[in-house]
């Protein structure tokens, strides 16, 4: 996935040579490429995240397509303020890369971990939330971010978990989900983003439920979530971020008032990490592991089919 | 006092004039921040006259040089610059903070003629640098001027700016800092000590040059001179100014950073200026 973010920078740099990659000195060997092939398209703005938004902010004034990368702890979280002022108030086309979103560096604990950052993004207006599910997602992803030509927040989780995707996706619409595997329409259907996706699959797999993919936090289409809600028995989402403001949030948004459903969040609870350890370790920490993910969702459709829940 | 008036109907943004629309403003919307738009006065009417591009008098010509107001605080003084230029009239200076007006209280960069939205403070150097950045690398001899205040400073990203202004040596970048001793609480010196600004940003390897900061032809000079001397380097104007200057009782006084006007401090300020009432 990371060489298919990498290879997407690339090609996108070489098509446009207004597009610029800013690093806040982070992306020791990822950019590797990049630098060799667009070495003046390359900015290291050094450990200076706050000046490098804004600076990415007057650059996409002048023209330029700036591409600001960071660990997702750092962009969004650290420049939230610049992001909102300097970019999205005046729809600058400014990309913002959060990298290692959710406990990709489980070891290193709370300061380097994000699950706060599609809560705090999604508030703000005129940005768009991306979470790629894998390198084909991620692909699409980078795609859709340029063409756009606004600001957009490309959130990239765990990224060595596989393929959801057999091939490539068609390009993006915003908001839209996309339909990964078709399932029971008596028991809950599956909504995942981002680095879920694999749980996700195999879960639904198993339980043989639908599952669609939200690469989108933000728009999210209002029609694809009452779809999802009308197919299915209740919902799930599924999310590396806190339950809080992200995607089982923007989802009981939307049924909350379009299509009354039943959904269980599933994601970070409303706290920090307590351990060091890897990152299958922290999930298991906050229940996001297949186990601890199974079962409940497996009592969760004991519920609705005992309960006859469904709402009509 | 009548000097000011009539200088004022000959001189491009004639600095009595411009304070006179700033109080028009801030009569007529109640409002707060006058102070700090009375100490930039003179840095404004000499940027304005003397070195602020607009192609075809256009506040968003591609080939102009940006002002970026970091210090939102001051936007009276831009909007009474922007008034002599014709790009708002005075419906927008007596609507100023009705209902449904479009100027706000802070810089709103969707407003033509202000480049950046800003008021929470430290944000308006850092786009001036990527601008800064951008047109360099465009080869373009655009230039950039951001405003900032003294009490802003305090802010981190002004430094970490700066450190990359001088790494990537943009010599078409001009700092200009409204050194006018006060922040929002009290002097700068006793909530957060400056310093040597001069010494401070010749350390971050600016070109630097400290000048009074309401004397117009030192202004003016001074400018000239940081454009051509120092080579490959960022510039830095220190501006020792007087926060509330021109009229007596706010000089210095930092309640005028809060305090709104009335019937009777409006006609007396104009009358310091010069004017024995409203323009309007």
């Amino acid at each position: 996935m990371r060489e298919d973010f990498s290879n997407a920078l690339v090609r996108l740099a070489l098509t446009d040579s207004k597009v610029l990659l800013l690093t806040g000195d982070h992306g020791y060997s990822l950019f590797d490429e990049f630098r060799k092939i667009c070495p003046d398209q390359y900015i290291n703005a050094g450990i200076a995240e706050q000046n490098m938004v804004g600076m990415a902010a007057g650059l996409a004034r002048v023209g330029f397509r700036p591409f600001v990368y960071g660990l997702a702890a750092f962009i969004p979280i650290r420049t939230i303020e610049q992001i909102k002022l300097d970019i999205a108030h005046d729809a600058l086309p400014v990309v913002l890369l959060g990298d290692g979103a959710g406990f990709v560096y489980s070891h290193l604990g709370t300061s380097h971990q994000s699950t706060e950052d599609i809560a705090c993004t999604r508030a703000i207006p005129q940005l768009q939330v991306l979470s790629p599910a894998d390198r084909f997602e991620m692909t699409a992803a980078m795609d859709y971010a340029y063409a756009t030509n606004g600001p957009v927040y490309l959130r990239m989780g765990k990224a060595d978990l596989g393929d959801v995707h057999t091939g490539p996706t068609s390009s993006l619409q915003p908001g839209r989900l996309l339909k990964i595997r078709d399932g029971r329409s008596d028991r809950p259907g599956l909504i995942a983003t981002g680095s879920m996706l694999r749980v996700a699959l195999d879960i639904t797999t198993s339980f043989d439920l639908m599952l669609w993919s939200a690469p989108f936090l933000k728009p999210l289409d209002v029609d694809d979530v009452c779809a999802a809600a009308q197919a299915t028995n209740g919902l799930v989402t599924l999310e590396e971020h806190s339950v809080l403001g992200g995607l089982g949030a923007a989802v009981t948004e939307i049924t909350s008032e379009h299509q009354p459903t039943r959904v269980l969040r599933i994601g970070v609870p409303d706290r920090f990490s307590e351990h060091c350890g890897s990152h299958a370790y922290l999930l298991r920490e906050h229940g996001l592991d297949i186990d601890s993910v199974r079962e409940r969702i497996g009592a969760y459709c004991k519920l609705l089919s005992s309960n006859s829940i469904a709402l009509a | 006092m009548t000097s000011a008036i009539s200088e004022s109907s000959i001189t491009p943004f004639n600095p009595a004039r411009m304070r006179r629309i700033v109080l028009e403003m801030a009569y007529a919307g109640s409002t707060v921040h006058i102070a700090c738009a009375f100490s930039i006065i003179e840095l404004l009417t000499v940027l304005y006259r003397h070195h602020l591009r607009y192609p075809g008098n256009d506040p968003r010509a591609d080939g102009r040089d940006y002002l970026v107001l970091s210090k939102g605080h001051g936007v009276m003084a831009q909007y009474a610059c922007m008034h002599e230029l014709g790009w708002l009239d005075d419906s927008h200076i007596q609507s100023y903070f009705k209902d449904g007006s479009d100027l706000k209280g802070l810089s709103d960069s969707r407003v033509p003629g202000l480049e950046v939205t800003s008021g929470s403070l430290g944000h308006g150097f850092s786009v001036g640098v990527g601008i800064a950045f951008g047109l360099k690398r465009k080869g373009t001899d655009q230039k950039v001027y951001a405003i900032v205040g003294d009490g802003e400073l305090n802010e981190g990203p002004i430094w970490e700016g700066a450190l990359v202004a001088s790494h990537h040596r943009l010599d078409n970048l001009m700092l200009i800092v409204d050194k006018n001793g006060f922040q929002a609480m009290g002097t700068t010196d006793d909530v957060l000590a400056l310093g040597n600004l001069q010494a401070k940003f010749s350390s971050f390897d600016f070109e630097t040059l400290e000048v009074d900061g309401h004397d117009e032809i030192a202004i003016d000079a001074a400018i000239r001179q940081l454009w051509v001397t120092g080579p490959n380097k960022p510039k830095a104007l220190i501006a020792r100014t007087v926060k509330g200057k021109g009229v007596s009782f706010m000089e210095s006084i930092n309640l005028w950073h809060y305090t709104r006007l009335n019937p009777q401090s409006f006609a007396e300020a104009l009358g310091e200026l010069g004017f024995t009432g409203a323009s309007k």
